[in-house]
């Protein structure tokens, strides 16, 4: 434990504040090497320790030193139990209310009371917190930042809403979309007020083919609702960010969530008298620190998204060199190989182009890292695939490579860098699946053409898991129709959960086909689409499976139109399926008849009429 | 002459009844190498227009046994076609207001008998006691027939056109023919906007545009096309079975299965040509004469109105056969506006001429178009 010093103050070798990825590995970094983790302390407000990590469902990228590949919150038991392991003392819920010129004071909101600690060094772990938007009525209930939507939903099970829109297409808003899908939510659309979505492509294809939209160049201008959230209101934006009048659209969503970015929680280290700095790359403001990670004041280190927005990899190798140094501080051992050895990690893994900014700010700060040196071609998938191979669907230099690491055939590369786009040698590839199960960006699918049909094998996180032989509608990249299929089998994967749903896809189709939907009859297909003559979607989507893809044909088999409103509400949906069945675009789909009378005439009125102006009876 | 692209034993030019019955028949004959052409949509043209009636009470021998056959291939679609369409017997109404139409109504109803078709002859007080909706004033008698009915036109034509699909025969809708390439006497292919099929036999089942499209093959067909206009009114619950119809009172009146009542009357003063309008002067003639005799129709409202043409011969019987200046083209046009009611027959029949070389079900040789060269025709009176 640690030791009690006169006044009741206690003192450590290192306090770490923050017991997310960075500050875990930090303590275990110190402990491991001293060879003492009671001497080491970590502070979190939090109820389980782990940061951000107990709220991340999806697998984390990187390579496997740094469990890429493995689910976020299985990463942080993992940190958690190796610190407590090696003794080191967690003191959970507690947050810490200051760092004093003669003490560091932690307050313990479960059991009301306050401490006092003294440390030799502190590794302050902070994090960042959520920026928030400005738009009207963001008070309401049903507004939240993406972090509590996680934790309620990922933690404490509960999920906030059953419809969302989310704000921001980073990495954040993507997951969540994610997660929230998983979940069984709804999820409206995805705005972004940049021009491009700034996550990873991996992870937006994967809310894309699940047919989300992600609307570029818009904003939220508006919540709408009297005593929570019923709607919001979304509108394109010029260059400047600025809404065009006149774009503005309404969204039904009982949720809005939050994910336009983070800054480092700066409020500790700035306490300690470290010098702050403003560099927007990394966030706003940030502790100037070394690449040794110690700030300006010497005994105070710091690591992870306080120390500029990044992401759990670089935060657990940052914690890792901050935590070598301080224990070779403590102990007076050489420590240089195993901190040579991290600062080369973060060099590799800050080579691609989604670290450039990163890269700028840290040489705002003195600090360089290279950039470049990673295969960028994107490799074709093969016109001719006789046998199950793997599909890889990666664009982006992104710092991981479980896809190499896990093939038990060495098919697969990464060109030498860790960033590199990988490549397939389809004559070693055996189809395994291997890499489809692994690959963090669900990425990675497997193609065989065979004679009277193709083969898709798809990743697939959803439940239920789809039974062999059901009928399912194909979907492509962008969650559009574009076919039926049939479920070939299912690989299950019980310890990872990544599936393999694999489909019979078309012939020619095999590039084209990346999700599906279960064919089963919705709520929304049980809808009537015409309400005077009670035709549901169902209805119609049957007879165009059918081979009626005519809107009059369909009318007058379904009598759809027929009714009292003359078609006035039900055509352009009806058209709208045939365009989304057929692939013809509702822009050159034929519009059918328009009949007289257009409102139900009296015969009565008629005849009328027809006696007053003298027609013969 | 565009790109080949394909090649079908028949080619058949028109996607309405006569086109869908007759791939159904050919294929059922194992005849599957054919195709039909609709420049529009399935039931565009006449089909997809008419009143849907089909009765036997005819006032030839000829006719009379032509839709006894049909009615008999309509009884067993649903088993047969393997489609529901709202085929329901419950008889043919017709209404004479006049002494020597009735006296001839008589004459018919013998010959009708003579071929084995049940039919009453009602006198007025009947019909008013059976059917006391109806204004019975000025009535002289009607005929009525339980075995004649109605069923749905758009039903039957995509019931037969998802039957001939599934037996192999391939339907390209909204694909027109633009010519009918003719070498030494004889049909070979067929040149649409879809590019060009080679093809054995071409019929001409093009309805309104029969005489157009037969000019395609060199062939003269004494046929043309009359709009005649039609409405629905709204729903009401089940009521009146029958098709109710006058000839000499120029009308006809049936409620379909969905409850709403369809409605027609011929105008004299129509020009031969293809018009698709319609008239309010129809709706105003058509509601004053109708509220008279049905008194319940001044509560309802129209739904909507629409036109169709009735391609028309000069006996107003259909020419049905094959052509003896170019011999393996066909055709099934003319009907003057009753093709729906014996299609199921007449394609029966022409299958059987164009895969067997006879027919073995019904004759339709007096439906031939040598007919007219012949001075005198025979006209058929019971048509509105």
């Amino acid at each position: 434990m640690v030791d009690n010093q006169a006044g009741g103050k206690r003192h450590v070798d290192a306090i770490v504040i923050g017991a997310g990825p960075a500050g875990l590995c930090g303590a275990i970094a110190i402990a491991e090497s001293i060879g003492d983790g009671t001497k080491v302390l970590v502070v979190d407000e939090g109820i389980e320790p782990g940061g951000q990590l107990p709220k991340q469902t999806h697998k984390f990228f990187g390579h496997e030193g740094f469990y890429a590949s493995v689910r976020g919150f299985e990463i942080g038991k993992r940190l958690v139990d190796k610190a407590r392991e090696l003794g080191i003392n967690f003191l959970m819920q507690t947050t810490l209310a200051g760092i004093y010129e003669d003490s560091i004071v932690a307050y313990d909101r479960n059991s009301n009371s306050v401490s006092e600690y003294t440390a030799d060094y502190i590794l302050i772990a902070t994090g960042a917190s959520e920026r928030f938007l400005l738009f009207k009525n963001n008070t309401l209930p049903g507004v939240y930042g993406a972090g509590a939507v996680q934790t309620l939903m990922n933690q404490y099970k509960v999920m906030p809403g059953k419809s969302f829109l989310i704000i921001g297409a980073g990495n954040i808003g993507l997951i969540v979309a994610y997660q929230l899908l998983q979940a069984g939510a709804k999820v409206k659309a995805i705005v972004e007020a940049t021009s491009k979505i700034g996550g990873y492509m991996v992870h937006a294809n994967k809310i894309m083919r699940l047919g989300i939209p992600i609307l570029l160049n818009h904003t939220i201008i508006s919540a709408l609702g009297e005593d929570r959230v019923e709607g919001a209101i979304i509108a394109q934006v010029d260059g400047k960010f600025k809404p065009i009048p006149g774009t503005e659209k309404e969204i039904a969503v009982d949720t809005i969530c939050l994910a336009v970015g983070l800054q480092p929680s700066v409020e500790l280290v700035a306490q300690t008298g470290a010098e702050i700095k403003y560099i927007s790359e990394l966030g706003g403001y940030v502790p100037v620190r070394d690449e040794n990670m110690k700030t300006t004041v010497n005994n105070v280190y710091v690591a992870g998204d306080l120390s500029g927005i990044e992401e759990a990899s670089t935060a657990m190798i940052e914690g890792y060199i901050a935590g070598y140094n301080i224990a070779q501080k403590i102990t007076g051992k050489d420590m240089s190989e195993k901190i040579t050895n991290m600062k080369n990690e973060l060099v590799e893994f800050r080579k691609g182009p989604f670290a450039a900014k990163v890269r700028e700010g840290l040489k705002k700060m003195g600090i360089s890292f290279p950039g470049g040196g990673y295969r960028e071609e994107i490799q074709q998938m093969p016109s001719s695939l006789s046998r199950l191979k793997a599909v890889i669907e990666c664009p982006q230099a992104i710092p991981c490579n479980p896809c190499e690491t896990s093939c038990p055939t060495g098919a697969i590369n990464t060109g030498g860098n860790i960033n590199g786009v990988p490549q397939v040698d389809y004559e070693k590839c055996t189809g395994c699946g291997i890499c489809v199960t692994k690959c963090p960006g669900l990425a990675i699918f497997l193609v065989q053409q065979r004679e009277e049909h193709s083969i898709v094998g798809i990743p697939y996180e959803f439940l239920p898991v789809p039974e062999k032989g059901s009928s399912v509608k194909l979907l492509d990249k962008n969650g559009k129709y574009v076919a039926d299929g049939q479920i070939d089998r299912v690989m299950i994967n019980r310890k990872e959960k990544t599936h393999i749903a694999f489909l019979k896809v078309p012939k020619g189709m095999e590039g084209v086909v990346r999700h599906f939907e279960m064919s089963t009859v919705s709520e929304e297909s049980q809808a009537y689409i015409c309400r005077c003559e009670e035709v549901s979607r169902n209805d119609v989507e049957k007879l165009i499976d059918s081979g009626i893809t005519d809107y009059e044909e369909i009318r007058r088999v379904l009598r759809i139109g027929m009714g009292p409103c003359g078609g006035k509400t039900c055509r352009s949906v009806v058209l709208q399926i045939i365009s989304e069945k057929t692939g013809v675009p509702i822009s050159e789909s034929r519009l059918g008849a328009f009949r007289p009378p257009v409102i139900p005439l009296p015969i009565d009125a008629i005849v009328r009429y027809a006696k007053g102006v003298g027609t013969d009876e | 002459m565009s790109e080949v692209k394909g090649a079908y034993n028949v080619c058949i030019i028109g996607g309405g009844i006569t086109g869908t019955a007759l791939a159904y028949s050919l294929c059922n004959l194992g005849e599957t190498s054919v195709a039909v052409f609709e420049k529009s949509y399935l039931s565009s043209g006449s089909t997809g227009r008419c009143g849907g009636g089909i009765r036997q009470q005819w006032s030839t021998k000829n006719n009379v046994r032509l839709a006894m056959r049909s009615v008999e291939l309509f009884e067993h679609f649903k088993e047969d076609v393997g489609t529901d369409i709202e085929y329901y017997q419950g008889g043919y109404l017709m209404l004479s207001y006049d002494e020597e139409e009735a006296k001839q109504f008589e004459k018919n109803v013998e010959i009708q008998r003579e071929e084995g078709l049940d039919v009453e002859i009602l006198t007025p007080k009947q019909v008013s006691e059976r059917y006391p909706y109806i204004n019975t004033e000025d009535l002289v008698l009607a005929t009525f027939c339980q075995k004649d009915g109605h069923a749905n036109p758009h039903k039957a034509v995509i019931g037969y056109a998802q039957a001939a699909r599934r037996m192999g025969a391939r339907i390209y809708t909204h694909t027109e023919v633009l010519g009918i390439d003719v070498q030494n006497g004889k049909v070979v292919g067929v040149d649409t906007n879809q590019g060009y099929f080679k093809c054995d036999a071409v019929v001409n089942a093009s309805g309104p545009w029969s005489k157009q499209v037969s000019q395609l093959v060199g062939v003269d067909l004494p046929t043309e096309s009359y709009r005649h206009q039609i409405f629905v009114t709204e729903p009401l619950e089940n009521f009146f079975p029958m098709m109710a119809i006058s000839f000499a009172g120029n009308f006809y009146m049936r409620q379909a299965q969905h409850g709403q009542f369809i409605m027609g009357q011929g105008d004299k003063d129509e020009k031969p040509g293809i018009n698709y309008n319609v008239t309010f002067k129809f709706e105003k003639e058509l509601t004053v004469k109708m509220v008279k005799l049905f008194p319940f129709l001044r509560n309802l409202r129209i739904m909507r109105h629409w036109s169709g043409m009735y391609n028309m011969s000069p006996d107003a019987q259909p020419i049905i056969g094959q052509s003896n200046i170019v011999n393996n083209y066909f055709y099934a046009v003319g009907y003057s506006g009753h093709g729906f009611m014996v299609a199921p027959a007449v394609t029966e029949a022409l299958a059987e001429l164009i895969v067997l070389g006879k027919t073995t079900h019904t004759d339709i040789s007096y439906l031939n178009v040598d007919r007219f060269a012949n001075a005198e025709v025979e006209k058929e009176k019971n048509v509105v």
